[in-house]
């Protein structure tokens, strides 16, 4: 008997090592079978009552359907001025419409504005330091009261408040001089020097920056009872908004929800938005290919095949102006020496085959190769090639620059100091694998490594909360960034008063590039209104960047949407993804 | 027996003290708050220095923990960034009832948690009475036929639910109920949420959607307690007494429940006990891949974040929870075994 027990019992370990080494792959375990009966029962007499509203549901009288979104991060907080999370700003296309918004090909399209501002209508000013915008006269909050310029100038003092803990003042801390109502449909903003970023940034529909705007009818008072907003009963219940939809309910942790408001100048079809808070990636997948969500995103490139095998589910790649490269740092107090030699930077780039590594790791097709800091942000993207995979000719340039293997230990070396560079990411597990494949490369040619990996919290940090980057702690640093989309502006990271040390901590030109000529060109895009000359700027800062080999591409980072095929007219932006979202319907 | 519960409330207060310290202590590691602020890319520098400034972050810590313990609203502090500090504080402190607010939402941590526990009692407590009866009718049912074919069974199928990672078992149960009987058009299971949108949160939905979740953590935690019952009373039946009941004639039935299984439960009881007031910290796995709206993920969700008043205000809560149910559990000892005297 006992013998028999213990055969029994080594059989059932090797069964359940088998079933946990089989991962995903197995089809169905008999483990949990005794205790599934009862839930397949439960779901045979339960599975009617959710089939059965879909059946009753009326044909299409409007407004009518649900769309279901599933976010994997909840929202912190639903006022534009307390968050700068993806998830919180994309839900500001159904309940917060800002002055415009930004079509599929990223191009704005007047919400509350009732024109874009331009020099020809006079919105901009000759010296591009005022904005004059016209409100149109047809917007009214949720609630019945009109949308007046009172209630921007309110937001813009909301925003420089002291006793609001807000979490950027970007842009109007440093760039803008005042925010005036010239009359109850124009609102004016004057700037200190020309801005050219101000489309994207001041009051527009990005989900990057703190943006929107307030309610002033609803906010004033509560200012003037508790001295602040920070813990306004709107922040989390903005039950009166503009937009096609209204803030319905928010259950912390579940879901949120907006129903349509059919007092929209574009009266939606839908008459209700649902968006569930699915915080497992795997768990995500699952409600994707099980039809329970009808938009889901930041998907990665390799779930594509396994999401589109239904038939129900389409993958979009939309550009968000990510792109995942390498920093390379050049400061001369803390890089190694090998990296202020140019062609030693340019070696690099060669002795690197970027292209097995995405078609390796990603899709091609979705994430091919970039050469440039702005590949994913038209118009304002190079036409230049990426350098090609040339093994060869990085070791000549090595050779050149004076960089051999003197003592036969493999790596290269100068003056007694070996060529190990120092790599560095953060923890993401896709990145650790590029180090991988990096490192062999690198071999090859005779270039050493040091592979360094940090958390996300401590990878941005800066100077004085030892980030490794602010430190200039590497010599090359990959990560995925972004210029304040669909604005390229990135200056900082290489303007010389920029660079960050011990004397300014703050700086966020963290590879300590500093050159006359690309700060001339940067700060004269800063402040060129004009869209044809700047995009003609940005041509000669990525040349320039690309012949200083300051930036190497590794692929284009465009954001991964699942759109069911329930869903339709969805026309997904990268700046304000649901720009469109009166336009769509639901099959069924 | 009420001044030894006296007593022990007593001796709980410099405990929780000294707990609170270490947790404050701890939270340290987790990492700066305003470094990513959940945002894509990270903060500007100016933004950051300015929310440290207003959110007390740049206080040494033994000053953030006296603010979270006692308050800080009669003193002055730097709001504007000038130096010198011009605003009264606005915290009372955790031993006025001031718990808090959020660094990552701005609301406060009590509500935040009152607005997460319900769930996570519904779905903690639906799993614990299932894992309490089934492991005691498991448990009781192998140690009454040790060896036998149910016993063996029942013994393998432990052993692999035991083996079984939460996360696999989680995601195997949704593919299967959720996606796979759906393509092969038999009744199917919801994956993820706590009712469906179309048909609103009625009773209905939320049994549907607690199945797998309940399921993932019963078989996990059933394997364990039913080896353990079964031992105990395994134990329990070889003793003198239990003999002794059985030669003098006494029916089986009766043996078992009036003789062996209080005796058995004795351990048992302690398990569960210090079980209880886990219950209160949710299911972190289970909890985040059925993204089922609880307390574990509130933990995890703001651990991410760094956002030390919510987790403190977490901990705070269980280590209170803690300490009460070990009182509770002994006193109810004292009902259950009555050798044991509480002075």
């Amino acid at each position: 008997m006992k013998r028999n027990l213990y055969i029994l019992m080594s059989l059932v370990v090797l069964a359940s090592m088998v079933l946990t080494a089989c991962g995903g792959a197995a089809p169905a375990t008999e483990a949990p079978a005794p205790t599934e009966a009862p839930a397949t029962e439960a779901a045979a007499t339960e599975a009617p009552a959710t089939e059965a509203p879909a059946a009753t549901e009326p044909p299409a009288p409007v407004p009518s359907g649900t769309a279901t979104i599933t976010f994997t991060q909840e929202p912190d907080n639903l006022n534009p001025l307390y968050t700068t999370m993806f998830f919180s700003g994309i839900t500001r296309d159904f309940w917060l419409k800002a002055l415009w918004s930004f079509d599929e090909n990223n191009q704005p399209v007047p919400e509350l504005a009732a024109e874009i501002p331009s020099p020809e209508n006079g919105g901009v000013s000759e010296d591009g330091k005022t904005l004059t915008i016209k409100l149109r006269d047809d917007i009214n909050w949720s609630d019945g009261e009109p949308v007046t310029a009172d209630d921007f100038v309110f937001t813009y003092d909301m925003i420089m408040s002291d006793k609001n803990v807000v979490q950027s003042r970007y842009p109007y801390e440093d760039y803008v001089e005042s925010v005036e109502a010239q009359d109850p449909q124009t609102v004016v903003v004057h700037f200190k020097e020309p801005f050219a970023a101000w489309l994207t940034n001041i009051f527009s529909g990005s989900p990057s920056a703190a943006q929107g705007v307030l309610p002033k009818h609803i906010l004033q008072p509560v200012f003037d009872a508790d001295g602040t907003i920070d813990n306004a009963e709107w922040n989390k219940a903005p039950t009166v908004g503009v937009g096609p939809f209204v803030f319905s309910e928010w259950e912390s942790g579940s879901h949120i929800i907006f129903k349509a408001n059919p007092n929209w100048i574009n009266p939606p079809k839908l008459d209700q938005i649902f968006i569930q808070i699915v915080p497992d990636d795997a768990a995500q997948e699952a409600a994707i290919i099980a039809g329970d969500t009808d938009i889901g995103v930041f998907l990665s490139s390799d779930q594509i095949e396994k999401l589109e095998a239904g038939g129900n589910v389409k993958v979009v790649a939309v550009a968000s102006g990510y792109d995942e490269g390498w920093f390379l740092n050049v400061n001369p107090e803390t890089a190694h020496p090998a990296m202020l030699d140019v062609n030693v930077r340019k070696a690099i780039a060669l002795a690197t085959d970027r292209f097995t590594i995405v078609n390796d790791l990603l899709v091609e097709s979705v994430n091919p190769v970039n050469s440039s800091f702005w590949d994913n942000n038209p118009p304002y993207n190079s036409d230049i090639d990426p350098y090609p995979y040339d093994p060869e000719q990085a070791k000549q340039l090595l050779d050149t620059a004076g960089w051999v293997d003197s003592n036969g230990d493999g790596t290269r070396d100068k003056d007694g100091v070996e060529l190990v560079l120092r790599y560095i990411t953060n923890d993401r597990e896709l990145r650790k694998n590029v180090q991988a494949v990096v490192e062999q490369q690198w071999s090859q040619v005779g270039i050493g490594t040091k592979l360094e990996n940090y958390s996300s919290d401590v990878f941005w940090n800066g100077f004085n909360d030892d980030g490794p980057q602010a430190q200039g702690l590497y010599d090359v640093a990959e990560y995925s960034s972004v210029g304040s989309f669909p604005d390229p502006e990135a200056s900082s990271n290489w303007l010389c008063d920029q660079i960050s040390s011990a004397d300014n901590p703050d700086g966020a030109n963290w590879q300590g590039y500093c050159d006359p000529k690309m700060d001339e060109l940067l700060k004269k895009q800063a402040t060129t209104l004009d869209t044809t000359e700047r995009i003609d700027l940005y041509k000669q800062i990525q040349q320039l960047m690309y012949d200083q080999v300051l930036y190497i591409g590794m692929w284009k980072d465009p954001d991964l949407w699942s759109v069911n095929s329930r869903l339709q007219n969805a026309k997904l932006s990268g700046a304000t993804p649901f720009w469109n979202v009166y336009e769509w319907e639901v099959t069924q | 027996m009420s001044t030894y519960i006296l007593r022990r409330l007593g001796q709980a207060i410099p405990q929780l003290f000294i707990i609170s310290i270490i947790l404050f202590m701890l939270m340290q590691a987790f990492g700066d708050p305003v470094a990513t602020l959940g945002a894509r890319t990270p903060p500007k520098p100016e933004d950051k220095e300015r929310l440290r400034r207003m959110l007390g972050l740049d206080q040494p810590a033994y000053m953030q923990y006296f603010t979270w313990l006692i308050g800080n609203d009669w003193q002055k502090i730097d709001i504007d960034g000038d130096g010198t500090p011009e605003t009264y504080g606005k915290r009372k402190g955790i031993l006025r009832g001031d718990w808090g607010n959020s660094l990552v939402t701005r609301r406060p941590v009590l509500e935040m948690i009152g607005d997460r526990l319900p769930n996570t009692l519904l779905l903690m407590i639906t799993a614990e009475i299932i894992i309490i009866i089934l492991s005691l009718t498991l448990g009781l049912y192998s140690a009454l036929r040790p060896y036998s074919l149910f016993d063996n069974l029942v013994t393998s199928l432990s052993f692999v639910g035991y083996s079984m990672p939460v996360f696999w078992l989680a995601l195997m149960l949704m593919y299967i109920f959720a996606v796979n009987f759906r393509q092969w058009g038999l009744p199917y299971l919801p994956t993820v949420g706590m009712f469906d949108p179309r048909v609103g949160k009625t009773p209905g939905q939320l049994i549907l959607h607690m199945i797998l979740p309940v399921t993932t953590l019963a078989i996990i935690s059933i394997a364990g307690y039913s080896r353990f019952v079964r031992s105990s009373v395994l134990e329990v039946l070889s003793q003198d007494y239990v003999r002794t009941a059985r030669a003098k004639g006494v029916r089986p039935i009766y043996v078992v429940l009036r003789h062996a299984l209080p005796n058995a439960a004795l351990p048992f009881i302690t398990l569960i006990g210090l079980d209880i007031p886990f219950l209160l910290a949710g299911a972190v796995v289970t909890e985040r891949i059925f993204a089922w709206p609880g307390m574990g993920r509130l933990f995890i969700d703001h651990t991410a974040r760094a956002d030390f008043p919510v987790l403190m205000g977490i901990l705070t809560l269980i280590s209170i929870a803690v300490v009460i149910f070990q009182i509770l559990t002994d006193v109810i000892y004292s009902f259950v075994d009555p050798r044991i005297r509480l002075e």
